[in-house]
């Protein structure tokens, strides 16, 4: 059974080492509103870039977090740790902070680009951020080097932003959805219900593929770690 | 203690291949309770994958390994969070065994101070020298008081007095009738070990 006290450690130990990076603190926040300000073209197109930029800096927060920490998390899951509860304690960090950087940015769009409908704009963001974290695990998780997540995530994210918005390839991508409740905060048209909806089935998704590359990867142990747990209760 | 006839950890005729390279061809190794096992052997004879399969953390290609109760296991380069502190590992690692916040750094400390960890003001571990990283790396292995000890020459980086001091410590695992199997270099301490395990050269240097 998953224990919340060992997720909640995890999430705190997460939170502590990458506040404690100050620069990269200063980059989440930068990178969104670099790629926001720099794209000035229109409203549509600036908050769109911008929440590229966020996905971006998120998503790549969290496949370091995944990535650097790959050979402590072997050592954690031998020391009767779940591989679910290495990715739940990194989920509980960067969902909210990724809210966070998400409801600062809010601020200043609504208050550049007047939408017609701001809490559209809001929550679209807000799902921008929060796709980001299940992307960063699953690439995180299923790749072996910095190197090659890196790319993979500079490919999704830029595909998604390069190609045409009614695209078959940008609809499969992630953050399509969130793209549109964006668009429709914006434009003050557009499907809420359905862009929700699907954005939430392919957050599950990207976690639940995230859970099967992190099992494969940690398996042995996991698997040595259960044995132990049967063989001789935890001390208190 | 002597040790005990029941084994702690059997490895049995464990295949191990990188690609086309085989590195471990038909091994077995085996540690009582109360034993220290020094497992030697040339560089690239497969040590580090052989103690990194008795962890679990590398499936072998073919053969079984079985241990019985907890296994602690540091390896040669620490696996740690380059910005916490010593105390924040600790808690970290106490809490995959139940161990509570309190419980965790009272006990943690108190392996740090037998190793000779600097006392003072808490360091990220990426501010520590590579011998203090490395006491914390060993202190983290003993942390839930294991049966089997799988150490990967864990005194890298250790002066002179804390390398005397580890094998001092191997001695009292041994009376707590942990099982030890340490992978070394150190001829010279060979003595201090209750039986020595040389894995044959890697296939490549084979006459």
């Amino acid at each position: 059974m998953l224990s919340a006290r060992r997720v909640l450690i995890m999430a705190e130990m997460h939170g502590r080492d990458l506040l404690r990076r100050r620069a990269a603190l200063l980059l989440l926040i930068a990178l969104p509103l670099a790629f926001y300000l720099s794209a000035g073209r229109t409203a549509r197109f600036s908050v769109t870039a911008g929440g590229v930029g966020m996905a971006f800096a998120i998503a790549g927060a969290t496949l370091f977090s995944t990535l650097s920490s790959a050979e402590v998390d072997q050592r954690l899951v031998l020391g009767g740790y779940r591989p679910a509860e290495l990715l739940l304690g990194r989920l509980l960090f960067l969902g909210p902070l990724g809210l966070v950087i998400a409801g600062a940015f809010s601020v200043m769009m609504v208050g550049f680009a007047d939408p017609v409908k701001p809490w559209l704009l809001v929550l679209g963001v807000a799902l921008v951020a929060l796709q980001s974290v299940p992307l960063g695990l699953a690439v995180g998780t299923g790749v072996a080097r910095e190197l090659e997540g890196t790319l993979v995530i500079i490919g999704v994210v830029g595909i998604q932003m390069a190609a045409a918005p009614d695209s078959m390839v940008a609809k499969v991508l992630p953050f399509y959805q969130p793209q549109q409740l964006i668009i429709a905060g914006v434009d003050g048209q557009g499907p809420v219900l359905w862009p929700l909806f699907w954005t939430m089935v392919y957050g599950l998704a990207l976690l639940a593929l995230a859970r099967i590359f992190v099992g494969s990867r940690l398996d042995v142990a996991a698997r040595r770690a259960r044995d132990e747990r049967v063989e001789a209760p935890s001390p208190s | 203690m002597e040790p005990s006839s029941a084994p702690t950890l059997v490895v049995s005729a464990v295949h191990k291949s990188y690609r086309r390279s085989q590195v471990l061809r038909d091994v077995d190794l085996s540690a009582a309770p109360g034993e220290v096992v020094a497992l030697t052997g040339e560089n690239g004879a497969g040590k580090s994958t052989l103690l990194r399969i008795c962890a679990g953390l590398l499936r072998p290609d073919s053969g079984t390994v079985t241990v019985t109760g907890h296994t602690g296991y540091c390896p040669q380069s620490p696996g740690l969070f380059e910005l916490l502190t010593a105390e924040e590992h600790l808690v970290m690692f106490g809490r995959g065994v139940g161990l509570s916040r309190a419980t965790s750094i009272d006990r943690g400390r108190r392996l740090l101070d037998g190793f000779g960890f600097p006392a003072g003001k808490p360091l990220a571990t990426r501010d520590m020298s590579g011998g203090t990283r490395q006491k914390l790396n060993l202190a983290l292995a003993v942390l839930a008081d294991p049966a089997l000890l799988l150490l990967d020459e864990p005194y890298q980086g250790f002066d002179r007095g804390t390398y005397v001091n580890f094998w001092d410590h191997c001695d009292v695992w041994r009376r707590q009738g942990k099982a030890v199997v340490v992978v070394t270099h150190m001829l010279a301490e060979l003595g201090r070990v209750d039986r020595v395990v040389e894995l044959p050269a890697h296939a490549s240097r084979r006459n």
